[in-house]
């Protein structure tokens, strides 16, 4: 079994076979990172643990964007 | 009626507020185009990452049906992050209204409780309704593609079975978010609640009768065997009777003041 792949077998990858299958489920997944990045920065001046979002948003797969939206919109609205 | 829809576009202009249009069927496009694609490459992801010495994959089981695939997108992708989503992102729907006070508000207005509740949920509903659409829509386009073809016919009548469990789900949150006043103990016991009765379906024919959750199980059967159960029209007018059910306790709550607005 092979563990170590070297950046020269790069190109015996076939990658034009399933880019574009795989492209609309990777560019759905960063657009909505990006939504909600864009929506944090808009927010900066207002939200208080900034750095702690923009982590959550980056790094967590998914439910980081959605709970963002959810639980983290909040606090702006009280001011 | 007319308050009814001045309540309805109330609620469009928070969710737009709220990038909720957005965000909602976004999440259930991604949702819905993870199952095809992983299946899909599932045995050369094996073949790839995992200790593959002396397993041999069974071409028979890889190469599944359409059918089969689309059903397997409901099941393991929208009956559990996307019922968890769907939960979550519904968790406010009254609380929020409860907490600033402006339940309180509304009410001191000439509005039925009624029409309030029915504008909170006919408004999630739709929003709800059209993002699992969308997302199955976009499973179904990938399906087509990557896999056999699954007739029109059968993926609409899976598409309404499973819109009443979406029904269910939603108002069933409502009142939840109605009686609680905690939005973590909200979430958790419709959450908890709801993928439990998922869990239970097929245990016993009798639970399955009074289980709105059968509804999503329908869906699957038709997907996969192409023929309707004759328990599902049964089962579908059991789901709305429960519906009516909490719709009745939402408003008896309200009605009565049980709420506590500080």
């Amino acid at each position: 079994m092979q563990l170590h792949y070297g950046f020269d077998e790069l190109k015996d990858i076939d990658f034009m076979a399933f880019i574009p299958i795989i492209l609309p489920f990777f560019a759905v997944g960063i657009l909505l990172v990006l939504i909600a990045l864009i929506d944090l920065y808009r927010h900066r001046k207002t939200r208080k643990s900034l750095l702690m979002w923009t982590f959550i948003i980056l790094f967590v797969n998914t439910l980081g964007p959605i709970l963002y939206f959810v639980i983290g919109r909040k606090d702006s609205e009280r001011l | 009626m007319n308050k009814f829809i001045v309540l309805i576009k109330k609620e469009f202009v928070q969710m737009v507020r709220d990038f909720k249009v957005i965000w909602l069927p976004i999440v259930f496009i991604f949702l819905g185009i993870t199952q095809p694609i992983v299946t899909h490459y599932l045995p050369s992801i094996l073949g790839a990452l995992g200790g593959g010495q002396g397993i041999t994959i069974d071409p028979s089981m890889t190469a599944q049906k359409g059918g089969e695939v689309l059903a397997s997108t409901l099941g393991s992708q929208f009956d559990q992050l996307g019922l968890m989503i769907l939960a979550i992102s519904m968790m406010g729907i009254i609380q929020t209204d409860k907490a600033n006070g402006m339940l309180a508000f509304i009410l001191t207005r000439p509005v039925t409780v009624i029409s309030y509740i029915a504008g909170k949920i006919v408004s999630n509903y739709l929003i709800a309704a059209f993002s699992v659409a969308i997302g199955y829509f976009a499973s179904y386009l990938y399906v087509n593609y990557l896999f056999t073809d699954v007739p029109f016919s059968h993926m609409i009548t899976a598409l309404v079975f499973y819109l009443v469990w979406v029904l269910f789900i939603v108002s069933f949150t409502t009142m939840i978010s109605t009686i609680f006043n905690s939005q973590g103990i909200i979430a958790l016991i419709s959450i908890v609640f709801l993928i439990g009765c998922r869990i239970i379906v097929g245990l016993s024919t009798v639970i399955d009768f009074v289980n709105s959750a059968s509804m999503s199980k329908h869906a699957m059967e038709v997907l996969i065997t192409g023929s309707v159960n004759s328990k599902a029209i049964d089962n579908a007018l059991v789901t709305l009777v429960w519906i009516v059910l909490i719709l009745f306790v939402t408003n008896y709550w309200i009605a009565n003041k049980k709420f506590n607005h500080e």
